[in-house]
């Protein structure tokens, strides 16, 4: 198979002058007087990457990251070497970069597929899918220059994925869309991929790393350090940068670090992780003997459900197979927000007084939870585990990824202030040693 | 299904043919850009495209107002109405000239000012200084239009030769658009460019026969007139649409010829240093 991007000793050279004035002396002086010096911000990147593959690329800042998603959309030219590109490529650097500030979202859209060489009827055609995925409603009319940065992300966003791309690269877009748009960006993102796309993924979330790409690559000072799995590279990535940290700054406080953790996973906040990345402190292990088979979300009609009003009701079911006879078992659910990175409530079939009772091999087991979600608007993630209650420290079962769900404002029954609304009283009393008397 | 390739070992030959290709192959896009750069100033203003018509005719009426009936100036006599004749002369004048000065300042800004399109997408670029050219063409070409009108309100009868001037326009495009790349080119390589445009363009407006009639050159300085392309332009605007002359035919062919040259030579020029603009800018 012909591989959809073909490196071959890539380099790009920049010449670093202090000044202009002292360019020009340069070049009067017919290059005798040297004021400039060179600077590779690119050397020797050799890489292939098939079709269908999402290669997420990482490193430092100034790594050389977003020089050679140019170099790969085509639109710096290398120094030295070699690239070719198969089939119809899609980029997006930074937020609504391209677009003309005058002209309204629709007119920019149009322009975008135009400048990929869609053809105008084609991309008429497709508008009512950028809409609807923009989600910008009456703003498409308007002009750019009065959209706010996260509607300029959307629309870039979805230009850039609905014009069918062969190859889609990604260089940090994403960083200015809410969850919601995220969590839909991502989605598409995988459907893309499932349809064959290749997809070129700068990111600085190791979490967003690991879960979406399929090979990473790690860039540092201009050159291609490890190829392979996400795993494998963000490890190494991680390790690289607390090296570096440890050089740079042996013994600083406690604060400090703290600080450089948070920034490093700034931006993984309110992207869907891995349980075991940084949310639970102390993950269990898992001893197995059932398996969580499947984890569905539905609302009151008993509909999947994967946005919800707040104040509405969920039920959170929780279908099972047990592989070894047990005697009794705890099913457990926890509800997170996304948001706040903190578990918001969490249940379990003991608690709530509905015992599983004794399970035999092979055995399936459904269990739904309902409960009303008076939580702030936000995304909310749904996980399930299985203990035994014999040894409670472990997990017989638990959910890789879980089920993500967003509480939204619309249709809420009362506004939501905080994270949670708590059930509450208020009376009203008259100032002190004075009855008030109702009218 | 567009596949991207970059070797390094296209030879410029190959570059050049490739980058006029774009044009058909981007038509699309072209159409686009040419239209919004035509729409772009009036777009915001109430009126909207009526400004292409209106602008021109206030024109004229204050050039005539000024220079027949203040100063005086009448050395072209219109019958009946001796007080238009500077007016329309000097209009006429002004479209080639207005044209060649926009071509210049404007190609001069056009990869500056569209830096977005430069470094963060994969944009046909040859495309840029060609939608400037075309798009401040256009708009002269409404000026024609008001002018000729004028003429016609004026005289009650045009001049056949009008029809011919499409051809002189054809020759002009290629003109404008080597001048367009080639400061283009320049205005991208040497930002100082700005500040030493400001007097060529003066210098050129008094060089070239706008205020003045040819014949009143001594002999000694007919050469300023005979070697000077806007000249020809010049002539040429004033002779089909006032006049009812046609321009030499030996004067066309030298001005086809360099027109020709002016256009393969800044478009070769813009097609070689295209690739360094992303990293220049």
């Amino acid at each position: 198979m012909t591989p959809a991007i073909s490196l071959r000793g890539i380099g790009k050279k920049y010449r670093i002058s202090p000044s202009r004035s002292s360019r020009l002396e340069e070049i009067l002086s017919f290059g005798k007087a040297k004021r400039s010096h060179e600077f590779w911000a690119l050397q020797d990147i050799n890489l292939d990457v098939e079709p269908g593959t999402t290669l997420g690329v990482v490193g430092r800042n100034g790594a050389g990251k977003s020089t050679l998603l140019s170099i790969i959309s085509g639109v710096l030219r290398p120094t030295t070497g070699e690239v070719e590109v198969e089939g119809r490529l899609s980029a997006i650097f930074g937020i609504g970069t391209g677009f003309n500030p005058l002209f309204t979202g629709r007119e920019n859209a149009m322009l975008s597929g135009l400048i990929l060489g869609i053809e105008h009827e084609e991309m008429v055609e497709r508008f009512d899918d950028i809409e609807a995925f923009a989600d910008i409603g009456e703003f498409m009319d308007q002009p750019i220059k009065t959209y706010s940065s996260g509607m300029r992300s959307r629309l870039g966003f979805a230009v850039a994925i609905n014009v069918e791309p062969d190859v889609l690269v990604i260089d940090e877009a994403l960083s200015a869309g809410d969850s919601a748009f995220k969590k839909k960006a991502i989605q598409r993102m995988y459907d893309l991929k499932d349809s064959g796309s290749t997809v070129l993924f700068v990111s600085h979330s190791m979490g967003m790393v690991k879960r979406f790409c399929t090979e990473a690559v790690l860039l540092h000072k201009g050159r291609l350090v490890t190829t392979g799995s996400p795993e494998e590279v963000v490890d190494h990535y991680e390790e690289m940068l607390a090296k570096s940290q440890e050089m740079k700054d042996a013994g600083t406080s406690k604060l400090d670090k703290q600080l450089d953790y948070e920034i490093e996973h700034e931006d993984e906040d309110d992207t869907p992780t891995k349980d075991d990345d940084l949310g639970t402190p102390n993950p269990r292990r898992i001893v197995g003997g059932a398996e969580i088979l499947g984890l569905e979300l539905l609302d009151e009609s008993g509909q999947p459900a994967d946005a919800l009003s707040s104040g509405a009701t969920l039920t959170v079911r929780v279908r099972l197979r047990y592989d070894e006879a047990m005697e009794d078992s705890t099913l457990g659910i926890t509800l997170q927000s996304e948001r706040a990175g903190l578990e918001v409530f969490s249940t379990d079939t003991a608690l709530e007084g509905a015992p599983l009772g004794r399970k035999d091999e092979g055995e399936h087991a459904k269990v739904d939870f309902t409960f009303g979600m008076p939580l702030a608007p936000g995304i909310y993630k749904v996980d399930a585990s299985l203990t035994n209650p014999q040894a409670e420290d472990s997990n017989v079962a638990r959910t890789q990824d879980g089920a993500t769900f967003e509480i939204t404002r619309e249709g809420a029954l009362a506004p939501v202030r905080g994270l949670v609304r708590l059930p509450a009283k208020v009376e009203i009393h008259g100032p002190e040693g004075r009855q008030e008397r109702p009218a | 299904m567009a596949t991207y390739t970059y070797n390094g070992k296209k030879s410029f030959a190959g570059e050049f043919f490739d980058s006029l290709a774009t044009f058909y192959r981007k038509r699309w896009l072209l159409r686009y850009f040419v239209r919004r750069q035509v729409t772009r100033s009036y777009k915001r203003s109430y009126v909207g495209l009526a400004w292409a018509i209106l602008g021109p005719l206030i024109w004229v009426f204050f050039l005539t107002l000024i220079f027949s009936e203040v100063v005086g100036l009448r050395f072209r006599e219109v019958e009946d109405d001796p007080t238009l004749n500077f007016g329309l002369f000097l209009y006429c004048g002004l479209l080639p000239f207005m044209a060649y000065s926009e071509a210049l300042t404007k190609g001069l800004n056009c990869i500056r000012s569209n830096a977005g399109l430069v470094q963060k997408v994969v944009f046909p670029l040859e495309l840029l200084p060609f939608t400037n050219a075309v798009a401040s063409l256009v708009d002269k070409l409404f000026g024609v239009g008001a002018l000729v009108f004028f003429v016609f309100v004026l005289q009650h009868r045009l001049h056949w030769q009008v029809l011919l001037l499409p051809l002189i326009i054809v020759l002009q495009l290629l003109f404008t658009l080597g001048l367009t790349y080639i400061m283009a080119v320049v205005g991208t390589y040497v930002p100082d460019m700005g500040e030493v445009l400001r007097p060529i363009i003066r210098g050129t407006f008094f060089l070239t026969p706008i205020l003045w009639p040819p014949e009143t050159l001594p002999e000694n300085l007919r050469f300023i007139n005979d070697y000077n392309p806007l000249a020809y332009l010049v002539g040429a605007y004033r002779g089909m649409i006032l006049e009812g002359t046609l321009p030499g035919g030996l004067a066309t062919l030298y001005f086809a010829l360099f027109s020709v040259a002016l256009f393969l030579a800044g478009f070769a020029l813009f097609v070689r240093v295209k690739p360094g603009f992303a990293d220049h800018l």
